[in-house]
């Protein structure tokens, strides 16, 4: 099972590059899909799910171009997109039917897994209820479902976690960690503690080109010694965000907590133990830093 | 003077935002296109055999006449929608939380709608100086002459059309595609209702008739038929706006209108109704209140937050034990094995998509139809029962092509695998099946009668309608083409059995299936290619 992303990139109308020459290998695991807003991650899930056609480069799905079969990855795919809707006059289990039978699902096996996924995203009791009054985050749940329809083998999440309260992030995260085992899910987020908590591998991007993949683990040892705190009276806190790239800024009764990113550390300052949300801040920043012409 | 800047910017960002969308050049290229069908007189407004000289006067009239008659129709379907966009793009409530009133939105709405047709107006009037010059049978410009047929008669008729489309998104029952049918059939009224008042009055029609035609066609009928009769003494008060008939042989000069107080009154009038007709508006209008909106399925969406909340805290729980005990034996793997198509469970999905949350009445009336067509005397089945039995599934087949769009479910649908060459297919053989159970009654009549050529006839028109539907929705995006455009073939093509335009093909005189089955399979191909176009792979 392997997906392999070579050189793709998409324009847009008016020559907008949305990505560029973007190459990525992947196999069995999750994929933590990590940049700003409109770093180019919806467009690369657009991509990858046979929605849009890059401009150029190529995708391959087992060793078969998307360009030439997206079929072959079509009927192994589940995909929740960023944004998507539902026929309202619809119940859950009548939608998840019909997607079943687009999807060419065999309706004995798509009715045990319907059955299954409401247990699963927790619908069952209000299966029969039209999606027309459904709450943003049943309609995610919705989504989930029907994403794991065909048992898929690439699974595409987009921003699978907006709409859901803290609680039911926690458990999806749980869900997706759990389904890893023996598929590629890539999961695209600005929400830095999803991809901590699941992600086996960790993608960059950041204006249509991929500024690091690597392991957490790696990209953590990146920042290891660059991470600095001290307290700061309020009245500083503009001097230091000026000289320092800050991480994080917290108020407390003894002054500011400021957190930055420096390879010299501030006089008074302690080594810090980086976390993720610092290694993204300072893969970024030196990404910018090299995109800035001399 | 702030209410002035507020509703001036209202109706300005109302109107660029449809102007700057594609639909609206294919809107001005529609009203093009009516405009050079009337410069090459495939369009002619004739009284008896005669017609007058293309003078500023003359033409002026034509244009003012066809712009107040044939956009008073388009228009409405063009401008209907303003609210709804409001709506789905959240800025309607972006404003139901400022201190704006719902008469001020509506006028501001009425004023959007009305600028929007004032542009097009605006194409019919340089049409017109075209027009005469280019017929070049009198070419001096009269400019008064030559504009106040636009400005008194199409002007004040699209005032009116822009309140109209207003009410109709404010009122839930018009909101929809019943409200696109019911427009036709009330635009042909108050068409009937102007046109009446002078056809039949030899002499000076009475001043209540100006009042009574939102299309202003008395007031000229009456000026251009005192001319005529000068011309003429003969003259035996026939008037007609024709398309594509026999052109008249006879010519007159006619120099134009001379507007009285009536009778500028009576136009202005039409405004004045159209202001209103907007402040009524305001009285059903929801101000983007989702428990009151049709999207939200009224009833259930009031039910909805109470239980809503009762269901997240029960998931919250469930999905916490779920975690404790793990995922995976929730989901039983599926066997993986060779590809099956399963295109009849997809045919039976988009069957019960298409007919899913229709009422008990609805299938009632449809089995009445069925019946009909089937125990009717066959001249009745065939002139009248098919006919309304083939007008009775409209809204059913109106979402073909466009629903996904229309519910935001492309994504999910088009990252299918073969979407196009499944999906597309199936949702077309869905449609087909509800033409052919609506009016299957009469088919069995025919069989039974051994009238093979009315059988195949009415075959082609049951491919014929869903074909239509699905090329109308794939390439507009939306319902409303269809609902219109069906609404309108159907009352002049399939009511009146017009030869050349009679769909049902079951009426030996007005049948002409070969004609049909190739417009059912250009409008398949158009679909297909429209559909083709969407998809980054087929």
């Amino acid at each position: 099972m392997q997906l392999s992303i070579e050189k793709v990139g998409k324009c847009y109308r008016g020559r907008v590059w949305a990505l560029r020459q973007f190459s990525l290998e992947l196999r069995p695991g999750i994929l933590g899909l990590l940049g700003p807003n409109g770093a180019g991650k919806t467009t690369l899930m657009s991509i990858l799910a046979t929605i849009t056609r890059a401009t150029e480069g190529s995708v391959l799905w087992n060793g078969v171009d998307l360009a030439r079969d997206p079929n072959a990855l079509r009927r192994v795919l589940g995909y929740l997109p960023q944004d998507f809707g539902v026929y309202p006059n619809l119940n859950a289990q009548e939608f998840l039917d019909y997607l079943a039978a687009v999807k060419g699902l065999d309706a004995r096996v798509a009715q045990r897994r319907i059955d299954q996924l409401l247990d699963l995203v927790n619908l069952q009791d209000v299966r029969k209820r039209p999606l027309g009054g459904f709450s943003g985050g049943m309609k995610q749940r919705v989504g989930i479902a029907q994403a794991l329809l065909n048992d898929p083998e690439l699974l595409i999440v987009d921003e699978p976690t907006a709409g859901l309260d803290p609680e039911e992030r926690v458990r999806f995260r749980n869900l997706l960690a759990e389904l890893s085992g023996e598929r590629i899910v890539i999961l695209s987020t600005h929400i830095v503690s999803d991809v901590e908590a699941t992600a086996t591998d960790i993608a960059l991007i950041a204006g249509g080109h991929l500024v690091a993949h690597a392991a957490p683990e790696e990209l953590l040892r990146r920042v290891e010694g660059k991470v600095w705190e001290w307290v700061v009276p309020s009245a500083d806190l503009h001097g230091v965000k000026e000289a320092y790239r800050v991480s994080s800024t917290a108020r407390r009764s003894d002054g500011v907590h400021v957190r930055v990113l420096t390879d010299e550390p501030p006089v008074g300052a302690q080594p810090m133990a980086p976390t993720l949300e610092d290694a993204y801040l300072d893969a970024l920043s030196l990404h910018r830093a090299a995109m800035v012409p001399a | 003077m702030k209410s002035a800047r507020v509703l001036w910017h209202l109706v300005k960002a109302d109107f660029l935002t449809r102007v700057r969308r594609t639909s609206f050049l294919l809107t001005l290229a529609f009203t093009l296109y009516v405009g050079y069908e009337t410069l090459v007189g495939h369009i002619v407004l004739r009284l008896g055999e005669y017609r007058g000289v293309y003078n500023s006067a003359w033409v002026g009239a034509l244009m003012g006449v066809v712009t107040s008659a044939f956009l008073s129709l388009v228009g409405f379907y063009i401008v209907k929608g303003s609210i709804l966009r409001d709506e789905q793009t959240r800025v309607g409530q972006i404003l139901a939380a400022t201190p704006m009133s719902k008469s001020f939105y509506m006028t501001a709405k009425w004023l959007g709608n009305f600028a929007v047709l004032a542009s097009m107006v605006g194409v019919m009037a340089v049409a017109a100086v075209c027009m005469q010059m280019l017929h070049g049978e009198d070419r001096t410009l009269h400019w008064g002459a030559l504009m106040s047929p636009l400005a008194f008669l199409a002007l004040p008729a699209m005032a009116f059309v822009a309140a109209l489309a207003v009410l109709w998104e404010t009122m839930p029952v018009l909101r929809g595609g019943v409200g696109n049918v019911v427009y036709f059939f009330v635009w042909s009224g108050l068409l009937s209702l102007g046109i009446g008042a002078v056809m039949g009055h030899s002499g000076a029609i009475r001043t209540r008739a100006y009042f009574q035609d939102f299309t202003g066609m008395p007031t000229l009928m009456e000026q251009m038929r005192a001319a005529l009769v000068r011309v003429d003494p003969g003259f035996q008060n026939e008037f007609s706006l024709t398309i594509a008939s026999g052109v008249p042989v006879k010519r007159f000069l006619w120099n134009g209108m001379v507007w009285n107080g009536v009778q500028v009154a009576a136009r202005l009038t039409w405004v004045a109704y159209g202001l209103l007709v907007a402040l009524l508006a305001a009285v059903f209008f929801h101000r983007f209140d989702p428990a009151r909106s049709w999207r939200g399925l009224r009833r259930r969406a009031e039910a909805a937050p109470e239980r809503g909340e009762v269901i997240e805290l029960k998931a919250a729980r469930h999905l916490a034990e779920q975690s404790r005990e793990g995922w995976r034996g929730m989901l039983t793997p599926l066997p993986r094995g060779e590809e099956k198509t399963r295109f009849f469970a997809l045919v039976a999905s988009e069957l019960r998509l298409m007919v899913h949350g229709q009422k008990w009445w609805w299938y009632l009336v449809a089995a009445g139809l069925f019946v009909g067509c089937a125990a009717a005397p066959l001249n009745t089945g065939r002139t009248g029962v098919l006919v309304a039995a083939w007008l009775w599934p409209l809204l059913l087949w109106a979402p073909m092509g466009n629903r996904e769009a229309r519910w935001a479910t492309e994504s999910l649908v088009y990252a299918s695998p073969h979407a196009l060459v499944r999906q597309l297919p199936a949702a077309w053989l869905a449609g087909v099946m509800v033409a052919l159970a609506t009016g299957g009654g009469l088919a069995i009549r025919l069989a039974a009668a051994g009238d093979v050529h009315a059988l195949v006839g009415w075959a082609v028109g049951g491919c014929f309608i869903p074909s239509l539907a699905l090329a109308a929705g794939v390439w507009s995006g939306g319902s409303k083409f269809f609902e219109a455009l069906y609404t309108v073939w159907w009352y002049v093509g399939a009511l009146h059995h017009l030869p050349g335009l009679d769909y049902t093909g079951v009426v030996a005189s007005s049948a002409r299936p070969g004609v049909f089955a190739g417009l059912t399979l250009l409008l398949l191909g158009a679909a297909w290619m429209g559909r083709r176009a969407k998809l980054a792979y087929a």
